[in-house]
């Protein structure tokens, strides 16, 4: 069997998914996509420190004015541009790569709402949790496919600039 | 799909830096010579492949490497994935939080 994503002759790429798969990335997205917020518990881990060090506090509070409304459009642009395009069954690269951004970030919500963990033992069909977990292994495993399909693309041996 | 494909990177999720106690007495202004290291974080949600994956589009890293780097994180807790002057940290830095990995810099010592 095909994977559900796949890259095309002209570069574009094929999506094929169930309808209620779809769906279910428009609502979160619709849904994350007003709230975005380091202030908001349900989104602040789109928001990590860049200095671990209290001695750096300073620093922290500068680096978050500066970057903080970028990031909330970078995530917000890539919830609207996959909320745009759900039904669609032929994605251009950017719109992938949006794709990606956006799951990425539901799995970063979902998962920290689930406090997912090491060694996690999926819930039970009668977990309260069941239905959201559900949703994060599924969100996981769409974005495994896009990535297998987008990192096909990359050079294994790098871009020559690319060392450390 | 492989279950172990798309297993996530592990880790302690709020794990704080070890090295704070032998940077405290200095101050931040003091030498801007020394590099700053870019570090990323283990978190229990990024999956493994995702987290390769952005190390060879941000930084053009070959394949190899990206998985390296990508396995220090997973067993280590940490790897610095790049360095340079401070400006560059931050832009690195930023570039990472884009993707959603856990990313902080701080000064070589």
């Amino acid at each position: 069997m095909s994977s559900p994503i796949r890259r095309r002759r002209d570069g574009q790429y094929a999506v094929k998914l169930d309808p209620s798969v779809r769906a279910v990335l428009v609502t979160m997205s619709e849904q994350l996509a007003p709230v975005l917020s380091p202030d908001d518990p349900m989104t602040k881990r789109l928001f990590p420190p860049a200095y671990a060090s209290e001695i750096h506090a300073s620093s922290e509070r500068d680096y978050r004015d500066l970057v903080d409304n970028a990031l909330i459009n970078h995530h917000r642009e890539a919830f609207t541009l996959m909320a745009g395009t759900a039904e669609a069954d032929v994605l251009t690269d950017a719109e992938l790569n949006a794709w990606l951004s956006a799951i990425g970030a539901m799995r970063l919500v979902l998962g920290t709402r689930l406090d997912v963990s090491e060694d996690m033992e999926p819930p039970g069909p009668d977990d309260p949790i069941a239905p959201e977990y559900a949703l994060y292994e599924l969100l996981g495993q769409l974005q495994y496919l896009i990535i297998e399909v987008l990192a096909a693309e990359l050079p294994d041996e790098g871009r020559p600039e690319g060392e450390l | 799909m492989s279950r172990a494909a798309a297993t996530p990177i592990r880790a302690r999720q709020t794990e704080t830096a070890p090295f704070e106690l032998e940077r405290t007495e200095l101050d931040e202004s003091q030498s801007t010579d020394r590099p700053w290291l870019v570090i990323v974080w283990n978190d229990p949600i990024n999956l493994m492949s995702f987290v390769t994956f952005v190390f060879q589009k941000l930084f053009g890293y070959s394949k190899e490497k990206a998985t390296k780097l990508m396995l220090d994180v997973h067993h280590k807790g940490r790897a610095v994935v790049s360095s340079g002057t401070r400006e560059r940290a931050e832009l690195d830095v930023y570039r990472l939080h884009e993707h959603g990995l856990w990313a902080t810099m701080e000064q070589s010592t």
